[in-house]
């Protein structure tokens, strides 16, 4: 890709389409003329076509675009921030939490609470770990800090309750154990999403 | 059956008038009088002229009664209106005397001739009726009608028309763009 | 005598009964049609394909709260409503529904009352439809309420000039007042229908039933984003329901009118018998309702009145003049 197609900042005649319209008629013989074209060229109808074109498109052409959202739900993008999750070493099966406590430290509102011992072979063991989701600003601070990419964000986002304070402990988040062959790996919120390629344009500046 | 229709149809309209003529709410005397208007439509059905009954609901209630209510418009309706009685032994006798009148005026053709439907029409509908009738032996007074039509008419554009000129809606015609959408026919 | 009364009064129970009815499908099908027009798919999740919605919204519109705004005036601000309601019903009963049947050996005229007047019955008795919305306005010291009952003045006495002259000349062609005069007169087939012969008329009277029944290229009455609601802002539960029948009873009229005036009524086309030709051409007039109200823009209070006055009318008034130019030569 040579670098003068960057260089063309010009976007604003590039797939813009000037529409023309005609001067506003001064005298009256003009107007009247504009009222006989307006009349006799039927725009009305083109208007009428239109709406009956896209009836038929979305009874017979499956062209509807209702989404039955409680039925139905549109994908969300990867990079989402929703409920956390958390993941499980895939060879052993073991949570990946090692108990460092940077969620913790780094969390600005103030909603992961984390308690750990020592077990009997000296690793930490997570005793406690909740997230109060009625504090949490879904900043995704925690997933960005954690080194064994063991808290994520999950595609949940349905979230309302009754109550202000809705507490997650570590084992609703957990992926459960027999459906650790489906866990993904989480490419991190700051990856680019996977249709980034199609969706880069020119920053529409002037200089 | 057609005698307590037309005894019911008389009440009504006398009550719903002297509830317009009594009213001191605006609303109240419009609407009583826009009823009564349509059960005088009703006693003309009674007695056969659907035409003329027809008429009466479209142009008395459909266009002259709703002008009257779109002059009302310009008044709180839902108020009472306070009204200012200078003297009211004046207003009752006067009042008395246009009524006397009234009832002369036009109780004196009907003593006169006995009141007979002079010009008969046969073999025709109501329509076709009033229209032989209206174009034969009454000419000359619809055409004055139609002529007094004619002048209030230009009457009123005129008086309505005067400033005309300078409209409040439309701009000035030097400041106006080239490319003005829309649908501007009056300056 | 008796049994004229008795079946009169049958026969009005059962227009009000079922045009009542079909005035609450209407409102079902325009959201349907209107739905299907912006790729949506409309109410759904009541009754198969959504059509129990009708009766939900029954339902709501029966118990809602029926609230009376405080410096209203109670009586008017009660009756305004079931004048739209009643107007549009009597203007039914001029209009012939359906072809001449026979029922256990009785012959029915679907006619409730057979006037020789009819077509100026059914405009008068739509003409004094306009009190509804002009009191309900007047009467709920609401100042959009007011803007909608002086727009409503304005549009219906416009608009009945338009209207009464462009059905003027196909008056004159047929000679009579009465609807099933106008039916007989186009029993020919396809070939005698009025609108060959009147084609301008019956634009004219498509464009003033628009304005007359309060549809969307002028339905400036309730104008939402100008007025709240016109003269329905202050309306709730059955009585803002109230109008909605009104409406809706009316544009099935202007529907069986200009089926009847203009597109040859309920005679028999080809093979389709008379009553199903004239329930296909009211549905059809139907949905041009929803149609253009999808398509089309509303217009400014100034074009509407300058479309009545400086365009329907003078070409109205062309019209009965050319007419009666072409019977007298």
């Amino acid at each position: 890709m040579g670098l003068e197609k960057f260089k063309d900042r010009n976007v604003g005649i590039q797939q813009y389409k000037v529409v023309e319209h005609e001067a506003f008629p001064k005298s009256n013989a003009q107007k009247f003329a504009r009222v006989m074209k307006r009349m006799v060229k039927g725009e009305l109808f083109v208007g009428l076509w239109v709406t009956l074109r896209t009836m038929y498109q979305a009874l017979f052409q499956d062209d509807m675009h209702t989404v039955k959202y409680p039925f139905e739900k549109l994908p969300i993008s990867p990079r989402y921030r929703a409920i956390h999750e958390m993941l499980r070493l895939l060879e052993s099966g073991h949570y990946r939490c090692i108990g460092c406590g940077l969620c913790e430290k780094i969390c600005i509102s103030d909603c992961i609470k984390i308690d750990t011992k020592y077990d009997e072979n000296q690793r930490k063991e997570v005793t406690e770990y909740t997230i109060n989701f009625g504090r949490c600003i879904f900043c995704g601070y925690c997933a960005e800090v954690c080194p064994e990419l063991a808290i994520v964000h999950g595609g949940r986002y349905e979230t309302s309750s009754q109550q202000r304070a809705s507490f997650s402990i570590f084992e609703d988040m957990l992926t459960p154990i027999d459906a650790l062959s489906s866990q993904k790996e989480y490419p991190g919120f700051g990856a680019v999403s996977p249709n980034a390629d199609d969706n880069i344009k020119k920053t529409p500046l002037a200089y | 059956m057609e005698q307590i229709a037309f005894y019911i149809f008389s009440v009504l309209t006398i009550g719903l008038f002297l509830v317009t003529v009594l009213s001191s709410n605006v609303l109240y005397a419009m609407t009583s009088l826009a009823a009564g208007m349509v059960i005088i439509s009703g006693l003309f059905f009674l007695v056969g002229a659907d035409f003329l009954g027809v008429v009466q609901l479209v142009v008395y209630v459909g266009a002259i009664m709703a002008l009257y209510s779109f002059g009302m418009m310009f008044f709180d309706a839902t108020k009472d209106i306070k009204e200012k009685n200078t003297n009211s032994y004046l207003v009752f006798a006067l009042g008395g005397m246009i009524a006397v009148m009234f009832v002369v005026i036009f109780s004196a053709p009907v003593i006169g001739e006995n009141i007979q439907a002079t010009y008969f029409v046969t073999g025709a509908t109501n329509p076709q009726a009033v229209g032989l009738i209206l174009f034969t032996k009454y000419l000359i007074p619809f055409e004055v009608a139609a002529i007094m039509l004619l002048v209030a008419m230009i009457a009123g554009i005129i008086l309505a028309g005067k400033k005309m000129d300078d409209s409040l809606t439309t701009r000035d015609e030097n400041h106006e763009e080239d490319t003005t959408f829309g649908l501007k026919d009056e300056k | 005598m008796d049994a004229i009364i008795i079946e009169t009064i049958i026969k009005a129970i059962i227009v009000l009964s079922v045009i009542a009815a079909l005035a609450g499908f209407g409102t079902f099908i325009e959201r349907k049609v209107l739905a299907f027009m912006q790729r949506r798919l409309g109410p759904m999740h009541v009754g198969p394909f959504g059509l129990l919605q009708l009766a939900a919204d029954g339902i709501k519109l029966f118990t809602k709260e029926d609230i009376i705004p405080q410096h209203a005036n109670r009586l008017i601000f009660m009756i305004a409503p079931i004048i739209t309601a009643a107007t549009a019903f009597i203007a039914l009963a001029a209009v012939p529904l359906l072809p001449e049947f026979t029922l256990f050996g009785y012959t029915v005229h679907p006619i409730v009352a057979d006037l020789n007047v009819g077509i100026l019955f059914i405009l008068g008795a739509m003409a004094s439809g306009l009190y509804g919305p002009l009191l309900a306005g007047m009467a709920q010291a609401n100042k959009w309420g007011i803007i909608g009952s002086a727009r409503t003045a304005i549009l219906f006495m416009s608009y009945e000039v338009v209207t009464g002259l462009s059905l003027l000349a196909p008056i004159m062609l047929v000679g009579s007042l009465s609807l099933i005069d106008f039916n007989n007169a186009q029993s020919g087939g396809i070939g005698e229908w009025m609108v060959w012969q009147q084609p301008l008329a019956f634009i004219l009277f498509l464009i003033a039933g628009f304005a007359e029944t309060n549809r969307t290229p002028f339905d400036l009455l309730e104008h939402e984003a100008e007025v709240v609601s016109g003269y329905a802002t202050e309306y709730s539960g059955m009585r803002w329901g109230m109008f909605f029948i009104g409406e809706y009873a009316n544009m099935i009229t202007i529907g069986f009118m200009a089926s009847l005036i203009f597109f040859g009524g309920f005679n028999d086309l080809g093979f389709i018998p008379g009553f199903l030709a004239i329930i296909l051409k009211v549905s059809f007039f139907f949905f041009l309702m929803l149609w253009v109200r999808a398509s089309w823009p509303h217009v400014r209070p100034d074009q509407l009145m300058w479309l009545c006055w400086k365009v329907l009318m003078p070409i109205a008034l062309l019209n009965v003049l050319i007419t009666g130019l072409v019977m007298m030569v």
